[in-house]
């Protein structure tokens, strides 16, 4: 029985965890039986499970994004509740812990990353005139990691315990002798297990945007969110790395005791936030980027004007992308070390200030004087330009070292970090949704419910986050789980909660609409419903497994704009047989046995671990002497497909 | 898989370009982890030694220098397995892979050795943040080159058994990427961590 | 035999044999502690070009830019790394 207590929770007298135990093995059970039903395991295995299409992948880490999005909303719910009144008794104190610090790391790494990476997968390799991207089974394997530490992330809170010293997991506290249970085994391993797939990626981009771009797309010919994802990739390859480590020796530190963040034998604690940070605010940079990229695609469509400031709007964001790496003391400032240091990081952080207001000046003026639409994801990008700048200033404000000594972990920080990545990342990724629907899918999402889930996302966002920076002003610190009634945050936090209500209720109103759209909006919408510009909607919709039936030809930036109103001609030559990559299983194996490997690393469980490592050299054996040259579509099969969408050019 | 015969064996089709420049940006990325191992090192040498040893009081020059001639070696003759493959020599190639690999499993047992001896002199994993991140920042580069003894391994097989064309061409020479890669870590690792230690 | 030994590669070999004994001096020879880390830095970072361009082949491929923006964006990178977490964590740190 000793073997099997540590996988038991740590007490918890918390009714609601066990309901949520059984709620997840209801559903697991019911997914099983479902896919089982309707006989669809052959279906699921061969066309999704085992798929190398970029789309596919796309569209899987949307899915498992949007799962998260619900996972770690439920968690923000649960925090507004329990701060709603003073001296609220409806989470205690440890479980309020588990549910910022899963709320933080679910929002940030799986679902934001997430959203990005699958829109990255869908989108790029449109935008470009690729087939796909240019490790396809590389990029399985990137997916199916991910989704191995999502799931290993998940499964802490019934199995054994959730980490519980916050999304940034500080030292001495995230160490074992204030941190006991495995929770925090959780967190490094789940982190190492998605940011290695994360990696893979950025290395995965880079060398699809520079070695496959259709024959005439120079670098300065990409449409935005293209260049947004090279240099998004190009941050990642360099800021994970240093995760990797980082959570390499807090491994050491909780599970061979070593002295790497302790507070003794020469540890320091503080190196911890450092190395983290030194991730974690290029990984800030690695969110909004993409984010940009979508905005400039959405805005220049729906103001029916080319991007105002292309050359500018490359620039700022390779001087963002340097800058990224060099202002991570910021997260730091109260740390201790003299003002000469805090300077230096504080002129870097401000300074990034001028590339982002380029790019926000850059879209006002593109759409200055346009013919603008407002549909929903136009209306998320309007939206963005105000909300985000006030996250953005209040940025600057805490940039300044000694007035963040008054502002340091209160919720005025909650306030600004919220303020920049939800109209930030997140509007961007539902806007990029719902613009992109038509392309992943062939229909379009009812546009009357989108807009009201607009208003409820954008009213709930001011009225969640807008109170904090009051009482952050006031003196609230963060993370606290409750606070008497005559600090007089009562009203203001009630207030959030109504706003993160409101949220809720926006986010369900997306997926009632995907679910009323599938079943009421029309198929017949063509090829480009929004009267888009770039090259990926020169193809069908929805996409067909090989892209492009020819290879596009590119003479300009807006492709597909000059295509249609300037007579630039985008397809010559004849359709021919066209190579693709083939299905695999062997990423979601490898993947499997990580997650194993992992999970019984976390539990100290040594025999399971080398079985494991054994397994992760097989596969890699497997796959060093495997022969796999893909398959050719034959002409014939593409002229048929692209019969029925009405004929190719 | 169209060939181009103007170029290269391993740069011949365009899978092998995008693996070459995808290994490159790997490598990009190998950087930054050896830098943020060299960043806390550079931070524990000074602050992180506790009640522990410095790193003057056990580093020993000898195996030290063994070490990197056995490396610096090693890069030449994976250098020279390249240049016999351009010129199609398959036996010299394999000659020069299977040199490079027992030169590499020298260095390896070299750096057995060198653990061992930290350990007896009281310098564990255990002992102090300096130790710690003095084996890790070994250990790290060691399990690559220990990576690369299997990995090469493999690609002696494959070629053996199909002899050398685009696909086995394309693993050589990204595997003498690594290998140089390793190499000039060292080199970092050499002059930073041992000479400093010991001037 | 001889045409297994390119002079590039073996000048290479021994230009790299040279600098490590360079290097060693900081070990024999009695100097500051400024003029030692000078000598490794230069011997190392020579070093690794030599590496870079005669063993790697660093520039002969078509993607020779992209290969050296990259090698160079990570070398920046990392020193700023190793400079600014030395400037907060020793050198700026009472």
């Amino acid at each position: 029985m000793d073997f099997l207590d540590r996988f038991s929770i740590p007490p918890h007298d918390d009714p609601m965890l066990y309901a949520s135990i059984v709620a997840i093995g209801l559903v697991s059970i019911a997914i099983v039986a479902g896919v089982t039903y309707f006989k669809k395991w052959g279906y699921l295995w061969n066309e999704w499970l085992t798929t190398v299409d970029h789309k596919r992948i796309g569209i899987m880490y949307i899915i498992s994004a949007l799962l998260m999005l619900f996972r770690g909303g439920a968690d923000a719910v649960m925090m507004r509740l329990q701060t709603a009144v003073p001296e609220n008794s409806f989470l205690n104190a440890q479980h309020y812990n588990e549910v910022f610090t899963t709320h933080g790391v679910v929002m940030i790494i799986f679902m934001a990353m997430a959203f990005i990476i699958g829109m990255m997968n869908f989108v790029v390799p449109l935008q470009i005139g690729a087939r796909d991207v240019a490790f396809p089974r590389l990029n399985a394997l990137s997916f199916w990691l991910y989704f191995a530490g999502a799931m290993l992330f998940n499964i802490s809170f019934v199995v054994g315990g959730s980490p519980d010293a916050g999304w940034t997991n500080y030292y001495p506290l995230a160490g074992t002798e204030f941190s006991e249970h495995v929770g925090v085994n959780y967190y490094n391993w789940a982190l190492q297990i998605s940011g290695t797939g994360t990696l893979m990626t950025g290395i995965n981009f880079i060398v699809t945007i520079m070695k496959m771009r259709a024959p005439g797309m120079k670098l300065m010919k990409m449409p935005m969110f293209t260049w947004s994802a090279l240099i998004t990739n190009l941050i990642i390859v360099f800021a994970f790395p240093v995760l990797t480590i980082a959570l390499l020796l807090g491994t050491f530190d909780r599970q061979f005791f070593t002295n790497f963040f302790t507070t003794t034998d020469g540890g320091m604690d503080m190196m911890w936030a450092n190395l983290f940070w030194i991730w974690g605010h290029p990984e800030v940079y690695i969110l909004i980027l993409p984010a940009f990229g979508i905005y400039s695609q959405i805005i220049a469509t729906f103001s029916e004007r080319n991007l105002y400031g292309y050359k500018s709007m490359v620039a700022s964001m390779v001087i963002i992308s340097l800058l990224s790496f060099l202002v991570w003391v910021h997260h730091f400032f109260t740390m201790g070390q003299g003002a000469v240091t805090n300077s230096i990081f504080s002129i870097t952080t401000m300074a990034i200030a001028v590339p982002t207001g380029i790019k926000i000046f850059n879209w006002l003026l593109t759409m200055w004087k346009g013919k603008i639409r407002f549909t929903t994801p136009m209306m998320y990008s309007v939206a963005f330009i105000p909300l985000f700048t006030i996250g953005g200033v209040t940025g600057v404000m805490l940039a300044m070292a000694s007035a963040d000594y008054q502002y340091h972990n209160t919720m005025f920080l909650v306030a600004h970090f919220h303020n920049v990545i939800i109209p930030g990342v997140v509007f961007a990724m539902i806007a990029g949704l719902i613009y992109y629907w038509p392309k992943m899918f062939g229909f379009m999402l009812n546009e009357r419910i989108g807009k009201y889930a607009f208003w409820n996302i954008v009213i709930g966002f001011c009225l969640a986050f807008f109170p904090m920076y009051i009482t952050g002003l006031n003196g609230q610190a963060r993370r606290m789980y409750t606070y008497s009634e005559a600090t007089g945050f009562g009203p203001l936090s009630m207030l959030s909660f109504i706003g993160a209500l409101l949220l809720a209720v926006g986010f369900v109103l997306i997926v009632y609409n995907v679910y009323y759209s599938f079943r009421y909006a029309p198929r017949n919408v063509g090829d480009d419903p929004w009267n888009a510009r770039s090259l990926e909607w020169a193809t069908h919709n929805p996409v067909p497994e090989y892209n492009f039936a020819i290879t596009p030809t590119v003479q300009s930036e807006e492709a597909f704009w000059d295509y249609k109103k300037n007579g630039y001609k985008l397809f010559n030559g004849e359709i021919k047989d066209i190579h693709m990559p083939n299905n695999s299983g062997w990423s979601i194996i490898f993947a499997g046995i990580f997650f194993v490997f992992a999970f019984f690393f976390v539990f100290h469980v040594w025999a399971g671990v080398i079985i494991a490592f054994l397994g992760i050299i097989g596969c890699m054996i497997y796959r060093s002497f495997e022969k796999d040259d893909g398959h050719h579509i034959h002409k014939e099969e593409i002229e048929e497909t692209e019969k029925k969408f009405g004929g190719a050019e | 898989m169209k060939q181009d015969s103007n170029l290269p064996l391993e740069y011949s089709t365009e899978t092998n370009e995008m693996n070459i420049l995808g290994f490159w940006i790997f490598l990009g990325a190998e950087i930054m982890l050896f830098a943020t191992l060299f960043t806390t090192y550079f931070v524990y040498v000074d602050r992180g030694v506790g009640s522990g040893p410095a790193g003057s009081e056990i580093f020993e020059i000898t195996p030290v220098l063994i070490e990197t001639i056995l490396l610096l070696t090693s890069s030449f003759t994976i250098g020279l397995a390249v240049h016999a493959m351009r010129i199609n020599r398959v036996k010299a190639m394999i000659g020069f892979m299977i040199v490079t690999l027992l030169l590499g499993a020298a260095f390896i047992s070299v750096e057995v050795y060198e653990f061992i001896h930290y350990y007896h002199v009281g310098a564990t994993l255990q002992t102090s943040g300096f130790t710690a991140i003095l084996l890790t920042t070994l250990g790290t580069h060691g399990a690559h080159v220990t990576l690369g003894l299997f990995w090469g391994i493999m690609i002696i097989i494959q070629i053996c058994r199909n002899g050398l064309n685009a696909r086995t061409a394309n693993k050589s020479f990204i595997f003498s990427l690594y290998w140089h890669f390793l190499d000039v870590m060292w080199i970092f690792i050499f002059s930073f961590i041992y000479l400093k230690g010991m001037m | 035999m001889r045409e297994l030994f390119p002079m590039k590669q073996v000048n290479g070999y021994i230009f790299s044999l040279l600098l490590t004994v360079i290097a060693l001096s900081v070990y024999f020879f009695d100097m500051s502690y400024a003029m030692g880390l000078t000598i490794l830095v230069v011997t190392a970072f020579i070093q690794a070009g030599v590496q870079l361009v005669v063993f790697m082949h660093a520039g002969e491929s078509k993607d020779k830019n992209a290969i050296y923006v990259n090698t160079i964006y990570g070398v920046v990178i990392a020193v700023l790394t190793v400079l600014g977490s030395l400037l907060a964590m020793i050198w700026g740190y009472y």
